[in-house]
């Protein structure tokens, strides 16, 4: 919206004020002849000029109106602007003023577009508008259209953006001009980096308002456009948008000396802009009744001289201004009720004891009739303890009482005018702390009393004084025990703080215990315990409590009337073996008390003993309770162990749990049996389950009771149970059942039978290892006496006592081995052939298979020195006899006492059951122990062929005086001694 | 903006060794070429850096955005190109080097007086000094290479450094050329540096040469004719320049 000013400006010119007094006569006659007739009359003003100020995009319009005859005449003035051409008018406005003769009028407007870019043309008309005369009925003619245009010239390709650096209002409006030069098109402009779009005016000429415009930075808000065609030069503008000057607030002036001012505001944004565009806004404080005015150094602050003593009224106006706008605050007060007093000063604080202090301040005064009040406070720990207001001339001092010992304390005092309450002055403060004193009260004692080895251990507890009791830092408590039973002995202890408690262990006497607490001033009232020869033993029943979720209710039966109070203890932790005894002292009438703590959890249970205590401090225990704040169900089920499991029973028990660990009381059990196809006994609720399955659920209502008997079950069948506790809040965890099987009815008789069987065994093996020596000799001895076998008595029977032939007597026809000799020692056996390549090289020329074939199995033959002659002779062996030679060794044989044993109960009794002449000899036979193994029957018709070193099992009949040669077992010499004819 | 804060650091750590090494340079010359060449090298290459001036004056000139930081590269205010930095002899470099710092130094100053009470201010007084300091390691180094900087005239220097000051400059227009004067301030430290590395390399890596005493020439008659390039790559001949 355009404004305008109207400035009427006096007639300056000299030429006119010395106008001829003639023409003054003359224009009186003609206006008096026109007033007489009441003729109207028409006064057309003339334009004299028109100027335009381009930054303010102003049009300055200056006319006259000539004609005048009136020294005064009241007018109303009419002028019109239109834009671009005569016929648009954009403005008409009316305007009224008193014109006096030949006088020069002004009036502006200021256009919305910046005038570079449009034409506007101008004109005026009048109309006479005074009362003294005959109205004019009608305006005059309108002046002539004079032209308004500020020339610019648009080089080609180029672009002008007007208005240029302009300085605007945040949310004011701004019509942006833009004027295109020759081959300029296409051009897009943006607003920092959002686009914004005009209308175009004619074809150089496109505007854009914009409206409500934001602040955005102090170096302003840019505008820049480019053009499409052929240059790609930025073109641009920027508008220097600033925040709304605010009004100044809080707005108040004080004193502290009566010197000075100090007048003081909150000042609101700054609305300064960077390029020269704002400063920050400027302050100024107006003082109305001095009329001096002064610019204010700092934009929330002035301190304003007092010149004049006398002046005890100020009206102070601030006046904030920048570019855009002035805003102004008023206030008028008077001085004396403005006074911020200086804080007191020389303030001193003097202990006169540990509970009493002094302070002392002084202020500064005004003369003797002025009086302060002052606000003493005084402070512990942040938190004001006490505060005082006191009326103060020049100095004052307060007394602090009822401090507490070895304190800090923090003093301060505030003053203010008594009479024209301003503000209160700043703090003056001082912090002090009061000495220490001896403590006050005497501990807080209790003491656990257990019985060890014969003697007391005595756990001494205290609670720690508080800090109003302690009246300093405790540094240690003192222990005095006397024995009351010998009154002489008193034993003496000092524990060191901060310790709460301490361990004594005493003889089973009565003892007075004292304990006091010591600070660097003096100790406190000593506290007294006493303890009897019984302390420790006492015996009372336990009763069940209930508690609730804050705690317990304990009350109890006092046993004598002349209790000197009672004592309530517990253990915070039941289920720890730190305890952490806790105890509540409580007045002689007292039977009954709660006891709450935090600590307390659902499902733990906590032991109360209630203790009176008498007037010579010994404290007997009268009840034991014990409860849960919340009882729980059992967290676990207990261990069931079977017993006398039968066919048709067994019976189920438990352990009894440990009470501390029960998370309520248990009041019974559940037994649970499941089986197919069951019958329940009578006590038991019986419920079907899928699959025939049967539950019987037995209820056991004494917890005191810990097995139980399952009857009536059926052998060879499967059972599954369970047994969990119950407490009031439920039963235990619903866990796995544990599976049976009854056994078979005759099981247990067998059981009878093969168990003492089994004993029996085991006792005849036991006994036979234990004499397996004896055994072996008497049984299977290595090397069998043929005099001590039973075929003795056969022999014996048939009364040959010939028939065990001696080895002395007999001398070997042929030894016969059987394989390649490896070692040196076969060249004690093999006689006449010291090598054994020798000996294996030489084939056995015809060695004689059962059928009578002569096969080329490596057998070799040795002279048997100690066979008898008369055997080979008999010709009933196929063998070729050997030339006898001397050999200087002796055969000696491992035999393998099975293989002998063999040989002595069948080969050997069946060569003497079929030998005709009952003296058969002896033979002897080697064995291969071949792959084939055992066969003896093929190895006879098919004797092996042995392999390269294979060992061979041996047989022999040594006599027992034969000593043992130098052959031993794991020597693989081998051999085979045929003697006589044989089967093999 | 998360990676601000490290480069500013960073750049607060690189500006105070350049400030040591100015201080040094300020008592007096070193007498070692290699080390002053390594310090003038790494001071180019610092203020080459755009986030030490260019950057904070954009975004408090908001002019961040991209058809004006376009405008800002487009027509930067004339320096010598980094070619024809290359093909001047030692000598004539250090000059030209010189000579364009004390232009710069002098509109760093200007500008400097153009934004009291902004946030751009302390950048632009450190920015000078940091010019006077690799002006001062110039001329020391000019004077341990036997050729004593001549004092320019300044009617020969004077090419396309400050804007015009006959008529009053719309602001939008003074920002554009403040942010083009600044931009190729970092440009040319940047060559500057590069030129500097190449003599570190050694007289093995020959300098392109080029009619060196006509661009000169050209640049001192009519620099604003010649635009700054950074690239390097076009296949002119290099030889070496002896001293």
């Amino acid at each position: 919206m355009p404004s305008y000013r109207l400035q009427t400006i006096r007639p300056m010119a000299f030429s006119v004020a010395l106008h001829p007094a003639f023409l003054l006569v003359v224009l009186s006659l003609k206006t008096s002849r026109s007033e007489v007739l009441g003729e109207p009359f028409q006064l057309t003003p003339e334009i004299l000029t028109v100027s335009t100020e381009s930054k303010l995009q102003q049009v300055n319009l200056q006319w006259t109106v000539p004609n005048l005859t009136h020294q005064e005449l009241k007018m109303a003035f009419q002028i019109e602007i239109s834009r671009i051409n005569t016929s648009n008018i954009v403005w008409v406005e009316n305007y009224s003023t008193t014109v006096k003769w030949n006088q020069l009028l002004h009036w502006n407007w200021k256009s919305e577009i910046p005038l570079e870019c449009v034409t506007h043309f101008i004109r005026i008309r009048a109309m006479v508008d005074d009362a003294k005369y005959l109205p004019q009925n009608s305006w005059s003619n309108w002046s002539s259209w004079k032209e308004v245009s500020v020339q610019v010239s648009v080089a080609p390709n180029t672009l002008l953006i007007f208005p240029d650096n302009k300085l605007l209002e945040e949310g004011s409006n701004v019509t942006i001009c833009l004027l295109y030069g020759q081959y300029l098109y296409n051009v897009s402009c943006m607003l920092q980096k959002e686009p914004i779009h005009g209308e175009q005016l004619d074809s150089h000429v496109s505007l854009i308002k914009l409206n409500n415009v934001v602040f955005h930075s102090v170096s302003g808000t840019n505008i820049h456009c480019k053009a499409m065609n052929a240059t790609k030069m930025i073109f641009g503008t920027v508008l220097f948008v600033s925040k709304v000057l605010e009004e100044p607030k809080n707005f108040s002036c004080e004193t502290q000396d009566f010197k000075t001012l100090k007048c003081s505001w909150e000042p609101g944004v700054d609305t300064a802009l960077v390029w020269s565009q704002q400063d920050s806004q400027s302050y100024t404080l107006y003082e109305s009744f001095s009329g001096r005015r002064e610019l204010c150094d700092h934009r929330n602050s002035h301190n304003w001289q007092i010149t004049d003593d006398s002046q005890e009224t100020y009206n102070f106006t601030l006046t904030t201004e920048n570019n855009l706008r002035k805003r102004s605050v008023n206030l008028i007060f008077n001085l004396t009720h403005r006074v911020h007093q200086k804080a007191p000063h020389d303030v001193t604080l003097e202990n006169i004891d540990a509970r009493k202090a002094n302070m002392t301040w002084k202020v500064l005064s005004r003369g003797n009739n002025y009086i302060l009040l002052c606000q003493i406070e005084l402070q512990h720990e942040r938190e004001v303890i006490h505060e005082h207001n006191v009326s103060v001339h020049m100095s004052a001092s307060y007394l602090f009482s009822d401090l507490e010992p070895d304190t800090k304390y923090k003093a301060r005092v505030r003053c203010a005018d008594a009479n024209h309450f301003w503000k209160w002055s700043d703090w003056a403060q001082k912090e002090f702390c009061t000495p220490e004193a001896a403590p006050s009260q005497a501990l807080d004692v209790w003491r656990q009393v257990r019985s060890e080895n014969g003697s007391y251990v005595v756990t001494l507890f205290w609670k720690p004084l508080l800090k109003s009791q302690a009246n300093g830092k405790i540094v240690s408590y003192n222990i005095v025990v006397e024995n009351q039973d010998r009154l002489s002995e008193s034993e003496h202890y000092s524990v060191p703080a901060p310790a709460l408690g301490t361990q004594l262990s005493l003889d089973p006497c009565s003892y007075k215990i004292h304990i006091t607490a010591n600070n660097s001033v003096g100790v406190s009232p000593e506290s007294v315990m006493v303890l009897s020869n019984d302390s420790g033993h006492e015996e009372v029943h336990e009763k069940r409590i209930k508690g609730t979720k804050d705690g317990f209710h304990i009350s109890w039966e006092p046993t004598s009337g002349d209790a000197l109070g009672y004592v309530v203890d517990w253990c915070v932790h039941s289920r720890d073996q730190h305890c952490d005894l806790q105890w509540k002292n409580l007045g002689p009438n007292t039977t009954s008390t709660n006891i709450t703590s935090g600590a307390f959890k659902p499902g733990v249970r906590y032991n109360f003993r209630i203790f009176e205590k008498s007037m010579q401090q010994k404290a007997q225990l009268l009840e034991k309770q014990t409860g849960y704040t919340q009882e729980l169900a059992p967290l676990e089920n207990p261990e069931v162990t079977i017993n006398n499991f039968t066919s048709n029973s067994f019976i189920l028990s438990w352990p009894s749990y440990d009470s501390d660990f029960q998370s309520a009381f248990i009041e019974g059990y559940h037994v649970y049996l499941k089986s197919k196809e069951m019958q329940c006994h009578p006590k038991g609720k019986r419920m079907t389950l899928p699959d025939y399955w049967v539950l019987c659920e037995y209820e056991i209502k004494d917890p005191e009771q810990k097995a139980f008997t399952v009857e009536n079950l059926r052998p060879e069948s499967h059972y599954e149970f369970l047994v969990t506790p119950y407490t009031s809040a439920g039963q235990g965890p619903n866990e796995t059942f544990t599976k049976v099987m009854t056994p078979d009815e005759n099981s247990n008789m067998l059981l009878k039978i093969i168990l003492p069987m089994t004993l029996c065994v085991l006792l005849i093996i036991i006994a036979c290892y234990w004499k397996s020596q004896w055994v072996k000799e008497k049984c299977y001895p290595d090397i069998p006496n043929p005099y001590k076998s039973s075929i003795l008595s056969l022999i014996k029977s048939k009364k040959n006592a010939h028939l065990i032939m001696n080895v002395k007597d007999c001398i070997p026809d042929v030894l016969e081995v059987i394989n390649k000799v490896e070692g040196p020692k076969t060249q004690c056996i093999v006689s006449g052939n010291p090598h054994n390549e020798d000996v294996s090289m030489k084939p056995p020329s015809s060695v004689p298979t059962e059928d009578g074939s002569s096969g080329s199995v490596p057998f070799f033959f040795f002279e048997n020195f100690t066979y008898d002659q008369s055997a080979f002779d008999s010709g009933s062996h196929g063998l070729i006899p050997g030339p006898l030679k001397d050999t200087p060794c002796q055969l000696g044989l491992l035999t393998p006492p099975e293989k002998l044993l063999n040989v002595l109960e069948k080969d050997y009794m069946k060569s003497l059951a079929e030998s005709p002449t009952e003296e058969t000899s002896l033979i002897y036979v080697s064995q291969l122990a071949s792959p084939m193994g055992g066969d003896k029957d093929s190895l006879a018709t098919n004797p092996p062929m042995p392999g390269h070193c294979s060992e061979y099992k041996m047989q022999m009949a040594v006599p027992g005086r034969l000593p043992s040669l130098a052959l031993s077992e794991n020597n693989s010499l081998t051999s085979e001694i045929l003697l006589g004819q044989g089967e093999q | 903006m998360r990676a601000q804060f490290p480069q500013r650091t960073l750049l607060s750590l690189a500006l105070s060794l350049l400030f040591l090494s100015m201080a040094r340079a300020t008592r007096g010359c070193s007498s070692s070429s290699p080390q002053l060449l390594s310090q003038l090298q790494s001071q180019a290459n610092i203020t080459g850096d755009t986030r030490l001036l260019l950057e904070p004056y954009i975004l408090l000139q908001e002019l961040n955005t991209p058809t004006l930081r376009a405008a800002c590269r487009e027509y930067p205010v004339t320096f010598p190109s980094e070619d024809t930095l290359r093909a001047l002899s030692k000598p004539h470099f250090l000059s030209t080097v010189y000579t364009t710092l004390g232009r710069i130094q002098h509109q760093l100053d200007a500008l400097r007086q153009q934004s009291p009470k902004t946030k751009v201010f302390p950048l632009l007084e450190r920015a000078k000094w940091n010019v006077q300091g690799i002006r001062n390691n110039i001329y020391c180094m000019a004077h341990l290479l036997n050729h004593p900087l001549e004092t320019p005239n300044p009617t020969e220097a004077g090419s396309g450094a400050s804007p015009s000051t006959t008529t009053t400059p719309s602001i939008f227009q003074t920002k554009i050329d403040n942010c083009r004067f600044l931009w190729g301030y970092h440009s040319f430290m940047g060559s500057v540096g590069r030129v500097f590395r190449e003599w570190k390399d050694g007289p093995s890596r020959s300098r392109r040469h080029s009619p060196r005493h006509s661009l000169l020439r050209a640049w001192r008659k009519g620099a604003s004719r010649i635009r700054p390039s950074r690239s390097s790559q076009s296949p002119m001949s290099r030889v070496q320049v002896p001293w």
